[in-house]
């Protein structure tokens, strides 16, 4: 308990460091800013694993069983993916946004009431484990860390919310960006984005990633359905959910290649797929009642 | 949307209506802007699937949204959304959409794409790209020629190579097979529709409270089902870690297959899953209860004596022996009826029946409750009576029974789907051209090319072969 609890907090204030890092880098351009902000990501990365890993030798389960448990997973599958993004594509600017939407969700985890952060022991229908890898496992005493479909199922969900919400901050910039450069206009700080025609493609990548991890998050929950509850799709607000995100995404897949609907309104279904993330992450748990009331 | 269209409106006129009806429904469900009204509709019509809970009792839509939005629930279906007419019918629009799209879209582009080598090979078609570049070597063309190859050859490119007077030309390409991965997504979402629907027109869901010890038959088909034990797992802290029942499939009389169940570990028999998804106290039956004697005059009862459900036991120090009968966990009497009924499934007023025996002889057939000893007498004409002192509740297990032909259809459309997935999003089709042309001291070298998704990874990768083609 207190050993994550240590971790977390010096995530907590890494991310706000790492933020206004990103934040200097884009609002005075200096360089040097810039490297400094990047390592810092690094070492914010490993502290956030460092959370996860000392999380789950604490509660002896992987660290996916409740809301504070999977909002920290959010944001190191987050930083994980901006990473990979700044390194591929060798672009800073967009970790300001990146980087304060990580804070902000650190913020909330540390602000969930107790009952969403405590330790608890798996209740009957979140246990599962794989029997092919405890079988892989038990000749060397390991089985009790064999993982199973939890593990599995909110893992692959959450690669996908993290994937939305970088394509998220990449829509809005879009958008911003887009209107720059269709009115002609300059601003120093908006000319360090990309160009428009950059930043729909990066939002588009993002989704290519996202789309299809939503979509394994949602047929791997629908195995695991079909072990637990005993049929794949109840219809659950939860299951509703992650379909209608699912279906506003493809929607956006769609309309990139219809002519009309390319760009603006693209990068407007891309925010309201992210709505729709952030209802079916929260507003499921905390409005709707159903099977998934637990996270 | 676009109504009319050159094609469908030229050919109609030479058409019957109804051809012309046919052409224009096939129009429509060609269209993109189709999927993207379907899509975002089924979207916005889900919500309120979620927002208003589904399947309740009439009455408790009632109560909660007034008579008036109620009816304007019913009216739509709401309440059963995802059943209801509108839905399905949105579904089947989309499933429509995919097959039209499937059949006008697929055929041709299987053709270009098998045949996309046999193209008249254009020397002038590198300079029609927004991706191309320039290089000037220092070598013959034939050097030059070679060098594109080996890069081309690295990065797991096809090539082929044409000339055209004294221009050499080379066509490279990669991951054709990611153009499917479109189509391959489409097909799977079919088949998910498909398992789906023979889940429902051919399979059922029941469910079936059983105590230990009783056995279930299981509708439409040849076997039972006994329940052995039913137990709970507690951690140490005292939260519930799981429930079990020990089950045994019994087969015209013989037991076949012994298994315990848990959450998250059904049985699967003939086609049939059983699922533990209940417990409960049973309000009709217990395992045994005490049963005491207090004599008249006495104050307190004597100590209490263990009586198993059903069994006879000797009272010590009376005459009597006492059976247990019955149980009611709330009780009640119908006084209209003359019968015993429980209120509610709760122990909210518990009470058992007992036979009372005196020497073999049947002398009385009393209520005695636990909250209210002594409030009838149990034995009639006599110095003795009987008080329920507690009892231990017979516990019974709820097992969903659920029978779906079509989930492997649906696991076998997710898988098609991961790979249509693979394809679609992560398998590019590039397209190359390269023009050498030499003037016998240098060489000019010009790169362009498409490709149909990631434009980055192409722009670095085009970069990147010029690179080793000029460092070679």
């Amino acid at each position: 308990m207190i050993l994550s609890l240590v971790f977390f907090t010096f995530s907590f204030v890494f991310y706000l460091i790492t933020g206004l890092l990103y934040l200097g880098h884009w609002l005075f351009g200096k360089k040097w800013l810039g490297q400094i902000a990047t390592s810092m990501a690094y070492v914010t990365l490993l502290s956030t694993t460092m959370v996860l890993i000392t999380r789950a030798s604490e509660s002896g389960h992987a660290p996916f069983s409740n809301l504070y448990e999977s909002m920290v997973l959010f944001v190191w599958a987050t930083n994980i993916g901006y990473l990979a993004m700044e390194y591929r594509h060798k672009l800073k600017v967009l970790g300001a946004i990146v980087m304060i939407i990580e804070f902000f969700a650190m913020l909330s985890a540390s602000l969930l009431p107790y009952r969403y952060k405590s330790v608890e022991p798996l209740n009957p229908a979140l246990q599962n484990k794989w029997h092919w890898m405890m079988n892989v496992l038990s000749p060397f005493g390991l089985q009790k860390y064999a993982i199973g479909w939890l593990d599995f199922h909110v893992f692959t969900t959450f690669i996908g919310y993290s994937a939305f919400a970088i394509s998220f901050g990449v829509s809005i910039i879009y958008l911003v960006k887009n209107r720059y450069e269709t009115n002609g206009r300059h601003n120093s700080l908006v000319d360090a984005f990309p160009d428009a025609r950059v930043l729909d493609e990066l939002g588009y990548r993002a989704i290519a990633w996202g789309f299809p991890f939503l979509a394994v998050g949602i047929v791997s929950g629908a195995v695991w359905a079909n072990y637990a509850w005993g049929t794949y799709w109840s219809w659950d607000p939860k299951e509703t959910w992650s379909l209608i995100t699912w279906l506003v995404y493809a929607a956006y897949l769609h309309a990139r290649v219809t002519r009309g609907w390319r760009g603006k309104r693209a990068a407007y279904l891309s925010i309201a797929g992210f709505l729709a993330v952030i209802f079916l992450y929260w507003g499921v748990s905390f409005v709707l009642p159903g099977l998934h009331a637990y996270a | 949307m676009r109504k009319k269209d050159n094609k469908v409106s030229k050919g109609a006129e030479g058409k019957a209506w109804y051809q012309a009806i046919g052409s224009k429904l096939w129009y429509l469900f060609n269209s993109l802007k189709l999927t993207l009204f379907v899509l975002i509709t089924l979207a916005i019509v889900s919500i309120f699937g979620t927002v208003i809970e589904q399947n309740l009792p009439a009455e408790d839509y009632v109560a909660r949204y007034g008579e008036k939005w109620a009816r304007v629930i019913f009216y739509l279906h709401l309440n059963d959304l995802f059943h209801s007419f509108t839905f399905q019918a949105l579904l089947a629009a989309l499933a429509l959409n995919i097959i039209v799209c499937t059949f006008e879209r697929f055929p041709p582009k299987w053709k270009a794409l098998l045949n996309h080598r046999s193209e008249k090979f254009d020397p002038n078609i590198v300079d029609r790209f927004s991706n191309s570049e320039t290089v000037s070597l220092k070598v013959p063309a034939e050097t030059a020629k070679g060098r594109v190859l080996k890069a081309f050859a690295r990065k797991k490119f096809k090539t082929m190579t044409f000339s055209s007077g004294s221009d050499q030309l080379v066509y490279a390409w990669k991951g054709i097979i990611g153009r499917f991965g479109s189509d391959v997504t489409h097909i799977s979402l079919l088949l998910i529709l498909l398992g789906a629907i023979v889940g429902s027109v051919a399979g059922y869901k029941d469910y079936r409270a059983v105590y230990e010890g009783g056995t279930i038959k299981i509708p439409k088909a040849d076997f039972k089902l006994r329940l052995d034990k039913f137990w709970i797992d507690y951690y140490d802290s005292g939260q519930i870690k799981q429930y079990n029942s020990l089950l045994t499939v019994m087969e015209n009389g013989k037991e076949v297959l012994h298994k315990q169940i848990w959450v998250n570990e059904p049985l699967y028999f003939k086609g049939i899953r059983f699922y533990q998804s209940s417990y409960g106290v049973a309000w009709d039956r217990v395992n045994d209860a005490g049963i005491a004697i207090k004599k008249k005059g006495e104050s307190d009862p004597q100590a209490p004596v263990t009586v198993k459900w059903e069994q006879l036991v000797k009272m010590p120090n009376s005459k009597y022996s006492v059976k247990l009968v019955g149980y009611t966990a709330d009780f009640a009497y119908d006084e209209a009826t003359g019968t015993v009924y429980s209120k509610s499934p709760d122990a909210n007023n518990p009470a058992v029946k007992l036979e009372v025996y005196e020497g073999g002889k049947l002398v009385s057939t009393p209520w005695i409750f636990l909250k209210y000893p002594g409030i009838f007498p149990a034995i009639p004409n006599s110095d003795t009576d009987l008080v329920l002192e507690g009892y231990h509740g017979e516990m019974y297990s709820g097992i969903s029974i659920n029978r779906d032909p079509g989930t492997n259809i649906v696991w076998l459309g997710a898988a098609v789907m991961g790979i249509g997935f693979i394809l679609a999003f992560f398998v590019y089709h590039r397209r190359v051209w390269v023009r050498i042309r030499g003037n016998g001291k240098s060489t000019e070298v010009k790169i362009g090319g498409m490709i149909n998704k990631n434009n980055f990874v192409f722009e670095r990768e085009i970069k990147e072969i010029l690179d080793s083609v000029k460092s070679d």
